[in-house]
């Protein structure tokens, strides 16, 4: 279970280092990411956050990761307060991030098991898990062979078994299927399926995505952030009413954009808040 | 989770993944371990053939036909007189040809007769550094020529030997055996301290650079461990790979002295078992300021590369220090001892020349050196976060 309520975080204007400008007034300016968001995701379910680029939604999951500070607002997740208990959080949270860097030295197996014991797992039960995991994601064959020179494919399935070794009851995925082709894609649908089933043990499954299809085909609910902040909740029956629309997508853009944006000059590139409110560090 | 834990997960994790990096290891330990010895042995091959060239008592005489008087005074000293090549002049040039060469004028011995003060010339080149080592000693003896000449003249005409000497000159060297050799092994205290630079280094920027080049640190940090004592973990990695270069490269010189050529130099250079370990009390400390130094300058560059552009001015600075003791020839100064890198340097002199130096010379660098190391360590960990999010 992850709550989210009245989050609200903001950033230096012009890459954070100040850019250089003497002007005052720009060196003050900031760039608020993120608004007003706020959802909760429960156990057993999959909930979408979807949005535009730079709608705030990987700066909302690095705050629920507990790597930026936010402003404002609440996240808890099982009950645990990121912001005061931030251990206690992470050791519930299975957290497939943009950045899934692996060592190219390492194998799969102690890719894997190396977060394992991070997590605090003995030897042994990190590598049995690890084992049960490449069962899952059809990835045993991979598992003694070091990571270098793995196809975009294995090395999601390896990040995601990763971040699933220490059995989290939440998973939270930052866009996951970038990247990947059509039959992996399928498999990962497939494994997050399962994952929310009760013999998958009822995961609360949160993902951030920005394709629709995946939204409508996989997710229970739906979160549409724009500009920062929680434009609609429901599942995709329920925006769809919401808007009158029959084609998802056009409920999204009326959702994202507002009823007075047109099918043309409405894309996911083109909203208003830019790629700027992403954050940008230097 | 227990701290102590996750440093050691960290720490074997990181140790493995260097030790697996075989490429970069083989260029340490060929480039920074073998270095030193090799060097040791060329200088005492380069000794070996001075001493040779002692020991021959070999003059040459352009035309020794010439100047008879000048070959009898150089055979009365037990030199052997012989003939250079004709090409002398180029051979000397370009290093070919090792020996000065004495060249006398074709009227040397009417000149002599007269006393017109023939002139001798010494031919050698100085920037051929065999044939400069001999010159002095030939110089020497053409000295003892003149000496013996104008005494013989003198008294000749009645006049006592000893007002020809009032001051008789007798030199004495304090120099115990051992820091004679220093002049030659001078430079080792240098070749070990860059083999602990060159041992750190790609490690220090792998866990660092790397990880965030990588895209592996974000999630590295999403793991419910101290941010310190990953950092804690990943430090004690790169600094025990890089004292594992440094045990290396003491040890190194050990099978090199057996190599060594010159009697004399082998004969003074005594390094056993005992300086080995000093080598490795000293370096320790310093190995560990120097992974936590290189770990600060490279946390903050988003890719290897940028790191290793960076790193570059640490390198450099810890290749210039043998400059100081260039510069300021004679004992080392007290202050010397507050500065990485020096102070070392100065205890490792002090082991090769067999000097005693007390409990603060020790305590003194191992203080800085912790004091350097806790400082990378707290700024490695409060950097972490905001350099995973790039």
């Amino acid at each position: 279970m992850i709550e989210v309520a009245g989050l609200a975080k903001s950033f230096p204007a012009g890459g954070g280092r100040g850019g250089g400008s003497s002007d005052a007034n720009r060196r003050n300016a900031r760039v608020q990411a993120v608004v007003d968001i706020g959802f909760s995701a429960p156990n057993g379910t999959i909930t979408g956050l979807l949005g535009p680029n730079g709608a705030g939604k990987t700066t909302t999951l690095r705050m629920l990761a507990g790597l930026i500070e936010p402003d404002a607002g609440r996240l808890a997740v099982d009950g645990f307060d990121v912001r005061r208990t931030p251990r206690a959080a992470l050791a519930r949270m299975g957290m497939l991030s943009d950045a899934r860097g692996l060592y190219p030295r390492l194998t799969a197996r102690e890719n894997i098991a190396y977060y394992g014991a991070l997590q605090g797992m003995r030897r042994e039960a990190a590598e049995a898990r690890a084992e049960a995991l490449a069962d899952m994601f059809e990835m045993r064959p991979l598992l003694e062979r070091r990571t270098e020179g793995f196809s975009q494919g294995e090395r999601m399935k390896t990040a995601l078994a990763r971040a699933l070794v220490h059995d989290p009851a939440n998973i939270v995925l930052d866009e996951p299927t970038n990247g990947l082709d059509v039959l992996a894609t399928r498999a990962l649908r497939d494994s997050l399926r399962w994952l929310r089933t009760p013999e998958g043990g009822s995961k609360c499954i949160l993902f951030s995505t920005h394709i629709m299809q995946e939204v409508e085909r996989l997710c229970d609910s739906v979160v549409v952030v724009a500009r920062g902040r929680t434009v609609a909740r429901g599942t995709v029956a329920e925006l769809l009413a919401q808007t009158g629309q029959t084609d998802f997508e056009e409920a999204f853009v009326r959702l994202a954009f507002g009823p007075a944006s047109t099918r043309i000059g409405s894309g996911h590139e083109s909203g208003p808040t830019g790629a700027a409110a992403e954050p940008a560090h230097g | 989770m227990d701290s102590v834990r996750a440093i050691l997960i960290v720490l074997r994790k990181e140790l493995v993944d260097a030790m697996r990096d075989r490429r970069t290891l083989m260029t340490v330990l060929l480039s920074s371990v073998l270095l030193g010895p090799l060097v040791l042995v060329a200088v005492s091959s380069l000794v070996a053939t001075l001493e040779v060239t002692a020991e021959k008592r070999e003059v040459f005489v352009s035309q020794p036909a010439d100047a008879p008087t000048l070959v009898n005074y150089f055979e009365r000293q037990t030199f052997s007189v012989k003939s250079p090549p004709s090409d002398y002049e180029a051979q000397l040039r370009s290093a070919r040809f090792g020996d000065p060469v004495v060249v006398v004028p074709k009227d040397f011995e009417a000149a002599l007769v007269r006393g017109e003060g023939p002139v001798v010339e010494i031919v050698s080149d100085s920037a051929n550094q065999r044939s400069q080592s001999s010159a002095r000693r030939i110089e020497r003896l053409l000295e003892g020529f003149s000496r013996e000449r104008s005494t013989i003249s003198l008294a000749l005409r009645g006049v006592s030997l000893d007002l020809l000497e009032p001051v008789q000159l007798e030199s004495r060297d304090l120099a115990n055996a051992q820091s004679r050799a220093t002049q030659f092994t001078g430079m080792l205290p240098f070749f070990v301290m860059m083999a602990v630079l060159y041992g750190a280094l790609n490690a220090a920027l792998d866990t660092t650079a790397g990880e965030r080049e990588r895209g592996s640190l974000e999630p590295l940090l999403m793991n419910p461990a101290e941010r310190w004592a990953l950092v804690v973990g990943k430090w004690g990695a790169v600094s025990g790979i890089s004292m594992l270069i440094a045990v290396l490269s003491s040890l190194s010189f050990m099978p090199a002295q057996w190599l060594l050529r010159s009697d004399t130099l082998a004969a003074l250079f005594r390094y056993g078992p005992l300086e080995a370990l000093f080598f490795v009390v000293v370096l320790a400390p310093f190995a560990a300021a120097l992974s936590a130094l290189l770990m600060a300058v490279a946390i903050r560059c988003r890719t290897f590369k940028e790191a290793q552009a960076s790193a570059a001015v640490v390198v450099l600075v810890v290749s210039l220090l043998p400059l100081v003791t260039v510069l300021n020839p004679g004992a080392e100064a007290p202050w010397q001892l507050w500065v990485p890198g020096l102070a070392q340097n100065a205890l490792m002199t002090r082991v090769l020349k067999a000097e005693a130096f007390g409990w603060g010379a020790v305590l003194i660098p191992v203080a800085v050196c912790a004091v350097i190391a806790l400082l990378g360590v707290w700024y490695v960990s409060r950097t972490l976060r905001s350099a995973a999010l790039k």
